[in-house]
């Protein structure tokens, strides 16, 4: 319970020191919305001269944009110091963290605050909000809850894959978290219906690198569109599985760890 | 001269100590062409839209890469990070021009962009089958074309690095450069597929030239004549923005302040 009372008191003092920044957030929260603007452009540019790819409208590619939107600005938000982890490792910061009596993993993600998230998470809920608007799907009390939950499921995996890829730099060794940062843009793949693509990237983004189940495969459920409808009722299990994952792999990274020797 | 050339060395031998690094920074261009491949495919296997097949369509993105992966070794995040904790005071020192220096590091990366893109179009060809190549002079004009993107992407990213000097934030000035340069070079769709209006502005603004121009010219969409005008826009903007990098520069070192040493 302390545990987690104390987390939002570790994002706030970052919080305090950012709105310091008053500029700073302006042109990120303008940067992020302008990518948002950008990708609906694009998506409604595709889709005046096709209204349909593989059973997916514009409005339910839309909702996946959305989604994929929503999770990275949870991500970014609540636990922007993952991507910190990388310099963190690299210049032996973590000896602090060990010391002290909080998870070292929260206190790690606790370490920024991306105040794009903020944005992102405003945008990312409006185009899944329109995008379900638009979709002619009833609204029973039991689709509400199973949208909640995969919504929530799908934001644990991406924070999951986040943490897990970050963890690779207890290995990887080097100071910026390239590695991670180059499968969350494979991540971008996924804002796409699954079925375009071959069967060797199916199984990336559906097995190993569990992507789909952030965008495609809850708002394939959910809108019941596509083939594959009811393989998105597994999101919440895949959330479980990879948020254990990533939590194994810090902890034999932490065990790896051995400062910086100053 | 020699200190321009030693610098374009130093960025080479850069990338290629951090081999897994300059790999991993092609991500997001790479992504992206699998991602725009794989939907044209399924859209384009049942009727060509806009005129666009999917041999073109394939020509196309295989293009907006290479454009999108040429000058993107390009030190603007240590030019930002200078900026930002003042040591942009020891470049000032140096008995070099500065946008000189910064040309040359973008150079010196060149032949390894040239390296890698030779491989993912080989590859991407080798999977999905040949491609046509324009006749000669369009071939020609197609080359003019990319070697002018290179002084022009390379204006783009440093006068929107030189807005560090007023905004002390690298991350949302690069962002906000990527999505407007992502849509109105015609990288993320062909501009003709945009609203009229916004095509027409794209094609005018320095952004047409980094994608849109070197593409149409080579699936040879627009005739020498119509090409040859792209290509003259391309030079004006890459005259403009030298000029008025300049420009900015001066002021920019009037704001430019350095606390401690």
């Amino acid at each position: 319970m302390r545990t987690i009372r104390l987390y939002p008191r570790l994002l706030g003092a970052h919080f305090r020191s950012l709105l310091e920044y008053e500029a700073d957030f302006l042109i990120l929260a303008a940067a992020t919305v302008l990518m948002q603007v950008v990708n609906i452009v694009f998506l409604s540019a595709l889709f005046a001269k096709v209204p349909v790819i593989n059973g997916w409208t514009f409005w339910s590619v839309v909702t996946m944009f959305g989604a994929v939107a929503l999770a990275e600005g949870v991500g970014s938000l609540f636990f922007d110091g993952m991507w910190n982890l990388a310099w963190q490792i690299n210049r032996g910061e973590l000896d602090y963290y060990l010391v002290r009596p909080y998870p070292v993993v929260l206190q790690s993600s606790s370490a920024a605050i991306g105040i794009n998230g903020l944005s992102n998470i405003v945008t990312g809920g409006l185009m899944i909000g329109a995008g379900l608007a638009h979709s002619a799907i009833d609204w029973t009390p039991w689709r509400v809850a199973l949208g909640v939950l995969l919504l929530i499921s799908s934001v644990v995996i991406k924070v999951s894959i986040n943490l897990g890829t970050n963890a690779a730099c207890f290995w990887l060794s080097s100071p910026s978290p390239m590695f991670a940062f180059a499968m969350h843009q494979v991540g971008d793949l996924a804002r796409f219906p699954l079925s375009i693509y071959p069967i060797a990237l199916k199984a990336v983004l559906g097995v190993v690198l569990p992507f789909a189940f952030i965008s495609f495969f809850p708002i394939a459920s959910l809108l019941e569109t596509g083939t594959s409808r009811w393989v998105g009722l597994l999101t919440p299990v895949i959330a479980a599985y990879c948020a254990g994952l990533a939590a194994f792999i810090f902890r034999r990274g932490l065990r790896r760890y051995e400062s910086a020797g100053n | 001269m020699t200190g321009y050339r030693a610098l374009a060395r130093a960025t080479a031998r850069a990338a290629l100590t951090y081999r897994f690094n300059l790999l991993l920074s092609l991500g997001a261009v790479l992504v992206q062409l699998v991602a725009l491949l794989a939907v044209w495919r399924v859209i384009l296997a049942q009727a060509p839209v806009n005129g666009f097949t999917w041999p073109q369509m394939r020509a196309y993105l295989l293009v907006a890469f290479a454009a999108g992966t040429v000058v993107s070794i390009l030190g603007d995040f240590r030019m930002a990070f200078r900026i930002l904790d003042g040591d942009v005071a020891l470049d000032l020192v140096k008995p070099i021009d500065y946008q000189k220096a910064r040309l040359a590091e973008a150079l010196g990366g060149l032949w390894i962009e040239v390296i890698l893109i030779g491989v993912v179009v080989g590859v991407t060809l080798a999977v999905t089958g040949g491609m046509d190549t324009p006749a000669g002079p369009a071939l020609a004009l197609f080359a003019a074309s990319m070697l002018l993107l290179v002084p022009l992407k390379f204006l783009i990213v440093y006068v929107s690095t030189l807005a560090c000097f007023w905004t002390q934030n690298f991350m949302g000035v690069q962002w906000a450069r990527l999505a407007v340069v992502n849509l109105l070079s015609g990288a993320l769709i062909p501009l003709v597929y945009l609203p009229h209006w916004l095509a027409t502005a794209a094609q005018w603004s320095p952004f047409a030239g980094l994608t849109s121009t070197p593409a149409l010219i080579f699936l040879e969409r627009v005739d020498l004549g119509e090409g040859l005008t792209l290509v003259a826009v391309q030079l004006g903007w890459v005259l403009v923005l030298w000029f008025g990098a300049r420009l900015v520069w001066r002021a920019a070192l009037r704001r430019l302040t350095v606390n401690g040493g």
